[in-house]
């Protein structure tokens, strides 16, 4: 099921960018966002259960390298597919506009797919091939959007890919190491790697969380793709680095503690830097790109304390940030498609006047991502800031406590500039621009799915926690031969 | 001094020299204008060797098996995809497939030499004639000046490996691999003549490799050479070079690998380095390449500084058949683009994925091979092979190097990938019926293609199946 699931997205993805313009754009974007319906559903019906690998599929492939065609999903990786479907979906009915070229729908397919292959590849191998595969077309959509020509997104592109390539070259580098102690590329199967290797892949998947100082690819991408891309980078790409820390922190349990103190300090500076970055930006899409290296902050906290609570945390944080991150982007898209920029000073004040609909839905993302209780972006923080507060298995408190207190003061800024930034848009006098415009049907409907999603992972945060909820001892079963750290 | 003839080792390569001299005498006596008609001398004689090869294969000598292969393979390629070069009238025909396959004998004895003064012998039969492939271009001064470049650095890297024989012979007594191994075990013998005699032996492969510092020649020569010739040198030649330095190193010098383990080690990182840091500022395709054959060199020479662990042997020859491949089918796609629109500059190419997607796409995929990027599996996965032996012999620090070279590598071969996926700039080129000749050779990239979509979807059957 898991391989029609991923074959289904990449081959509409193949068909839709050779045909080109033979098929209208709107016409593409139905059919993909079919296709990602159709993996969603089936990923959806491929669970048995957390104490399982679901919907496993292992077939030999590269015998002399011992890599194997292993895919499935467990209670981690799960939630995290759903939400890249999800997104996918979203995306392609984005899409359904008049000026989409089928192209560029087939690269959200490929880059969709690939993502969905890294969350439920089993062998380290196969999942390095899933993660580099996404690159390329990410590089086509970042490229070639609205800006298109412009040698500034030609720059921010390459500047993503090379970032990304550096990290990725390193983890491969890892992997290899990894595979000569364990003599298997099998998750399964993995247990435990020197320390050099810890540090060459929490390198590798920090590149592409991103954790300070290795950030400085993301705004300019994130700001000059076109709306799907910064969705795409922002709700999935960011979570490929997330995932692979936690595969980091599972697999390579001893030496992950090593590498723990600097990940916990460096994710607290990012929630602090982020946080002052923002506030003085003006550019809505570039504060919602600072915004995310502050919320991945909070989630490498909570991997790097490798505790229960720090999984859940993270698992948590990860999705709720795709859904609330996806939100930010697309209102902040509705305004690039009316005023023709993001940048808060010439959209003017009082949006709540001009177009209140994607005013509400603004304020809505920004209160969710601050981390309102009741809304997604609250349960992922609080679980982050608690398992620092517990400290956890591997960190000592002072690492942990100052990460914390670095934590609090991010919250306190993060809560400053999306006020100001709220206040910058939505309220005061109304400026009435002609371009003002309320939200149409196909907007209504991709933000009205995200609202709903926020909500109800805000008030049933179960829905994703009780799959993780066992903590590293019992939930993350990688068929039961994958030893925890029990502190011994 | 008696020279025993291993017949199961040098066959093919008997059978290739026969091929290159009928094929001379039938151009001397029936002359022919035409390329397919004077290659097929050639073709069949490389054939047949290849047959001979399999037939004769047994278990032992598998890395001089698989190596031979590739070179057959190869040779094989070039001659295919030469006739691009019909009715051009710059190359004699005949004369260019006597030099080839004579090139391509003396590659093939490279690989198979068991002591060596048949190195020496096979690798002047494997230099000079390409000496001449390079400068046979009628009337062409570049032609000329690169075929003396190449002519005089290839001389001098043959005198002073001939100093480092004499001296390793004068040491041991002896020029054959097995007794040479046998000789240096000694622990009585100078340790600073040893090292000396060693370094200079290595001098003339390394050379022939590209390896940094002796890879000045490759820019020029390629520059000056025609298309296919240039894709001989990096693909055939460096293939011989390669199995020679592995068989040398693996079978005469296993006891003076302190003395050369550091030094492969530290000539491959610089040599990556290097020839990734030349590739950069290339704007011509041709150059592009050029520079980045000498940074894949780089890769096929990491492995053999872990030559001694498991997958030491393996892990460059497997990466090595990955490289010619896909190196040859690009260089045979720019061969067609340069003869069908006389220019391989980046802006010529400009989006020719798009305007002749059977040219255009078949050279994304080989770039994106020699990159080890995916879809490009099996590129990613011969990068893995080769990071592979290097981890584990202990060198985290060169296998940390590749890891930042693959980087590298990536910045110049995704920039001559957009360029090929770009929207053309002006009016759509509709390319006039090509004529046989050139469908030919455009047959060769597909098939060179195919074989690496092949390998891409399974590379069980190249890992599996190379020693």
């Amino acid at each position: 099921m898991i391989v029609a699931a991923l074959a289904v997205p990449f081959v509409v993805g193949l068909l839709l960018m050779v045909t080109q313009a033979r098929v209208s754009g709107p016409y593409a974007a139905g059919i993909g966002a079919a296709a990602m319906a159709a993996a969603l559903v089936l990923y959806a019906l491929v669970w048995e259960g957390r104490d399982v690998v679901s919907g496993e599929v292992d077939v030999a492939w590269i015998d002399p390298l011992g890599a194997r065609l292993h895919l499935g999903v467990t209670a981690v990786s799960w939630p995290f597919v759903l939400m890249t479907a999800g997104i996918g979906v979203l995306c392609c009915l984005w899409l359904v506009a008049d000026d989409t070229a089928p192209a560029l729908v087939g690269l959200v397919l490929v880059i969709t797919a690939s993502a969905m292959g890294v969350f439920s590849s089993l062998d380290l191998l196969l999942l390095f091939v899933f993660f580099e595969l996404a690159l390329i077309p990410m590089w086509f959509v970042i490229a070639g959007g609205r800006d298109s020509g412009s040698g500034e997104a030609r720059r921010a592109a390459t500047r993503f890919l090379l970032f990304t390539v550096s990290g990725s070259a390193l983890l491969l580098v890892g992997i290899v190491l990894v595979a000569r102690d364990s003599g298997s590329l099998d998750m399964t199967v993995i247990a435990g790697g020197p320390v050099v290797a810890a540090v060459l892949i929490v390198l590798g998947f920090a590149v592409k969380t991103p954790v300070v100082p290795l950030h400085t690819w993301l705004p300019d991408a994130h700001s000059i793709a076109p709306t799907v891309g910064s969705v795409l980078l922002a709700a999935v790409f960011l979570k490929l680095g997330t995932y692979g820390l936690i595969l980091g922190s599972l697999l390579l349990p001893d030496s992950f503690a090593e590498v723990a103190p600097y990940l916990a300090i460096a994710g607290a500076i990012g929630i602090v830097w982020s946080g002052f970055a923002c506030y003085a930006q003006d550019d809505l899409k570039r504060l919602v790109a600072y915004s995310s290296v502050g919320h991945m902050g909070f989630v490498v906290i909570a991997i790097s304390t490798r505790s229960e609570v720090g999984l859940a945390a993270a698992v948590f944080g990860s999705v709720a940030h795709g859904i609330v991150t996806a939100l930010l982007f697309f209102a902040a898209g509705s305004m690039k498609d009316r005023y023709g920029t993001t940048s808060m000073s010439a959209i003017r004040r009082g949006l709540y006047g001009r177009a209140p609909w994607l005013a509400v839905v603004f304020v809505f993302a920004a209160v969710a991502s601050l981390g309102l209780p009741g809304l997604a972006g609250f349960w992922g923080e609080l679980l982050s800031l608690r398992a620092a507060y517990e400290v956890g298995v591997v960190l000592t408190r002072p690492v942990a406590w100052t990460a914390l207190g670095l934590a609090l003061l991010g919250i306190a800024l993060t809560t400053a500039y999306f006020v100001r930034a709220i206040r910058l848009l939505a309220q005061g006098e109304p400026t009435r621009q002609d371009a003002d415009r309320d939200l149409d049907r196909r907007e209504v409907v991709v933000m009205g799915a995200l609202v709903v999603a926020a909500v109800v992972l805000g008030l049933w945060p179960r829905t994703v926690l009780h799959l993780v909820d066992g903590g590293f001892d019992e939930t993350v079963t990688y068929h039961g031969s994958y030893q925890p750290l029990d502190g011994s | 001094m008696s020279i025993p003839v291993d017949w199961v080792q040098t066959g093919p390569a008997v059978i290739v020299m026969v091929g290159a001299v009928v094929g001379l005498m039938v151009d001397a006596f029936y002359p022919r204008r035409t390329w397919l008609g004077s290659g097929l001398p050639a073709t069949v004689a490389t054939v047949a060797a290849g047959v001979e090869l399999i037939a004769r294969h047994d278990d032992n000598g598998a890395p001089i098996f698989a190596l031979s292969l590739i070179v057959l393979v190869g040779t094989l390629f070039v001659v295919v995809a030469s006739n691009i070069m019909n009715f051009e009238n710059a190359i004699p025909p005949g004369e260019y497939h006597f030099l080839l396959l004579s090139s391509a004998s003396g590659a093939l004895l490279m690989v198979s030499a068991r002591d060596l003064v048949t190195l020496i012998v096979a690798l002047e039969l494997l230099s000079l004639p390409s000496i001449a492939l390079v400068g046979l271009r009628q009337g062409d001064r570049v032609a000329i000046r690169s075929a003396w470049t190449f002519f005089l650095a290839s001389v001098v890297s043959t005198a002073v490996t001939l100093m480092g024989i004499s001296l390793l012979y004068g040491i041991t007594g002896t020029l054959d691999y097995v007794r040479l191994g046998e000789g240096l075990s000694r622990s009585d013998l100078p340790d600073s003549v040893v090292a000396v005699a060693v370094v200079l032996t290595l001098v003339g492969l390394l050379f022939k490799l590209g390896a940094v510092p002796f890879h000045a020649w490759i820019p020029d020569t390629y520059a000056g050479a025609s298309v296919m010739v240039a894709g001989y040198l990096s693909a055939v030649s460096k293939a011989a070079a390669l199995g020679a330095l592995l068989m040398v190193l693996d079978v005469a010098l296993p006891y003076s690998r302190e003395t050369w383990q550091p030094l492969v080690a530290i000539v491959a990182a610089a040599t990556m380095t290097i020839g990734n840091l030349g590739a950069l500022r290339q704007s011509d395709a041709i150059g592009l390449l050029a520079w980045s054959s000498i940074a894949q060199a780089g890769f096929l020479l990491a492995p053999a500084a872990a030559l001694f662990t498991l997958h030491g042997l393996s892990a460059p020859v497997q990466y090595l058949a990955v490289y010619v491949l896909a190196n040859l089918v690009a260089f045979a796609a720019l061969a067609v683009v340069l003869r069908l629109r006389g220019s391989t500059r980046f802006d010529e190419l400009r989006g020719l994925a798009r305007t002749d997607p059977w040219m255009g796409l078949p050279l994304v995929f080989a770039i994106l091979t020699l990159a080890g990027f995916p879809p490009a599996v099996i590129g990613l996965v011969a990068k893995y092979v080769v990071i592979r032996p290097v981890v584990d012999g202990d060198d985290v620090w060169l296998a940390v190097v590749m890891a930042v070279n693959v980087m590298l590598g990536l910045a110049y071969y995704l920039r001559l990938v957009v360029i090929l996926l770009a929207r053309p700039e002006g009016e759509r080129y509709v390319s006039p019926s090509p004529p046989f000749s050139v469908r030919i050779a455009k047959t060769t990239v597909l098939l060179g293609t195919a074989g690496l979509i092949a390998l891409s979807a399974w590379p069980d059957l190249l890992l599996s199946h190379l020693p």
